[in-house]
């Protein structure tokens, strides 16, 4: 009698224990059929095993590329870009608001009253206060630590976005990129002017004002580049026109 | 990032492959949706997933529209690799489920509830004055193979899998898995030429 059909292909696969394999064995060493049929089964794995791996057609590639392109399935979409962006800039200006509102007064220069004595001598502003001048510069120094935190910030984003809108310059066209970069180079001279007075001041209100609103320039600028390439990528062109037209040659 | 002017054939067996250390910084390039780093993701797995696809679906048509579809899925997807397998692993197990799901809704549509070589026709054994003296391609043997014996066949003796990870992709029992891949080889070895 025949070995049934899964013993046979378990000895082909060498998956029978030594006693069923024996078994086989007893019976092959009789049975020409059989023995035909394990030496058909084992070419049938050889020539299985011999099998290469197929190349795709090179216009499986393109499609996956062109779907890629057009419809930026990104694993990050662009709107998080913007939206982490945004977060951050927002997160970053209230956090300077609450550091600025939550700062005391400065103290008014200390006059000494003079009337009670007669004398004419004035006192010097603060001169008896050595205890205020000390709060001072630690306040001074809080808000610098501040501020340089919140320019890490926006730093960061600014790269973000810098990364994405480079990528794809490309998509602009010569004027569009001319004009967007002349703006950069506007709001970046503006940075470093802010940053100028700020190293001379480093206490002034203004000045980081100024600096802040450089940055969120910067963002809102480089915002509107990366949906104007998205518009671009797309191909609509009414949307494209109309974030162009926003970008104006600043003075 | 520069791509190999002439691509090298992957190495079998196909047991899943890694890359090797520039896994990280090339899924972190394509997280960073850089295309010409997914290019070369895909340039190194293409072959590998095509021909696991075009084989279970038994159509070289049907393994390219498959292939596409699993690179872009897999480009959505690499946002959330973890990096507990190395990325070519990853992308195999997705291109072996989806193919197995397409196989499973194709057959859904085609009213079969199961496919066995029954219905096929006779797979009796040859003997050898009976044997066809044609020889043929045996990739397009396998495409002729019915789809639930070539989907273990493939998953078995192309790719692998042994027939306990067999049963469990197809749902089948493991002694069915080795009954279908059984039939698969007797049906195989009726097509091709046997060499005397």
């Amino acid at each position: 009698m025949h070995p049934n059909e899964i013993a046979l292909n378990d000895y082909v696969d060498a998956a029978l224990d030594p006693a069923e394999r024996a078994h086989v064995e007893r019976h092959l060493a009789g049975c020409v059929e059989c023995r035909q049929l394990v030496e058909d089964l084992r070419e049938v794995r050889r020539q299985t095993a011999a099998l290469q791996p197929m190349e795709p057609p090179s216009r499986v590639w393109t499609q996956i590329d062109r779907a890629l392109r057009q419809n930026r399935p990104s694993p990050r979409p662009i709107w998080q870009w913007l939206a982490a962006a945004a977060m951050l800039v927002i997160g970053t200006a209230v956090g300077v608001r609450y550091v600025t509102s939550s700062r005391p007064a400065a103290p008014a220069p200390a006059v000494a009253a003079t009337a009670a004595t007669g004398g004419g001598a004035v006192a010097a502003p603060g001169s008896n206060d050595s205890a205020d001048n000390t709060d001072n510069r630690e306040l001074a120094k809080s808000v610098e630590d501040e501020l340089l935190q919140a320019e890490q910030h926006y730093q960061r984003a600014i790269t973000g976005l810098e990364q994405i809108a480079n990528a794809d310059k490309g998509a602009l066209d010569p004027h569009t990129a001319a004009t967007l970069q002349k703006n950069l180079s506007v709001i970046d001279q503006a940075i470093s002017e802010s940053r100028a007075a700020l190293k001379a001041q480093p206490a002034s209100e203004p000045a980081q004002q100024s600096l802040l609103d450089s940055f969120k320039t910067k963002i809102a600028l480089l915002q509107e580049t990366v949906a104007l390439i998205n518009e671009m990528r797309k191909g609509n062109d009414a949307g494209a026109a109309r974030i162009a037209s926003g970008l104006k040659p600043k003075s | 990032m520069t791509l190999p002017k002439q691509r090298q054939p992957l190495p079998f067996p196909s047991k899943p492959v890694t890359v090797g250390g520039g896994d990280a910084a090339l899924v972190a390039g394509v997280q960073a949706g850089d295309v010409d780093a997914f290019e070369t993701l895909y340039r190194q797995h293409a072959a590998r997933i095509y021909s696991l696809a075009s084989r279970i679906a038994g159509s070289p048509d049907e393994g390219e529209d498959l292939v596409q579809e699993i690179f872009l899925q897999a480009y959505r997807k690499l946002g959330s690799f973890k990096g507990d397998a190395s990325v070519g692993t990853w992308l195999y197990r997705l291109a072996v489920n989806h193919c197995l799901d397409f196989v499973r809704s194709r057959r859904a549509k085609m009213g079969r509830v199961t496919d066995t070589l029954d219905a096929a026709g006779s797979f009796e054994p040859v003997s050898p004055r009976e044997t066809p003296l044609a020889r043929l391609d045996l990739e397009r043997a396998i495409e002729q193979l019915p789809p639930g014996c070539r989907e273990a066949f493939v998953l078995h003796d192309v790719e692998g899998f042994d027939h306990k990870e067999v049963a469990r992709l197809l749902g089948i029992a493991e002694g069915t898995s080795k009954s279908q891949v059984f039939k698969a080889r007797m049906k195989l070895r009726g097509l091709l030429a046997r060499r005397t």
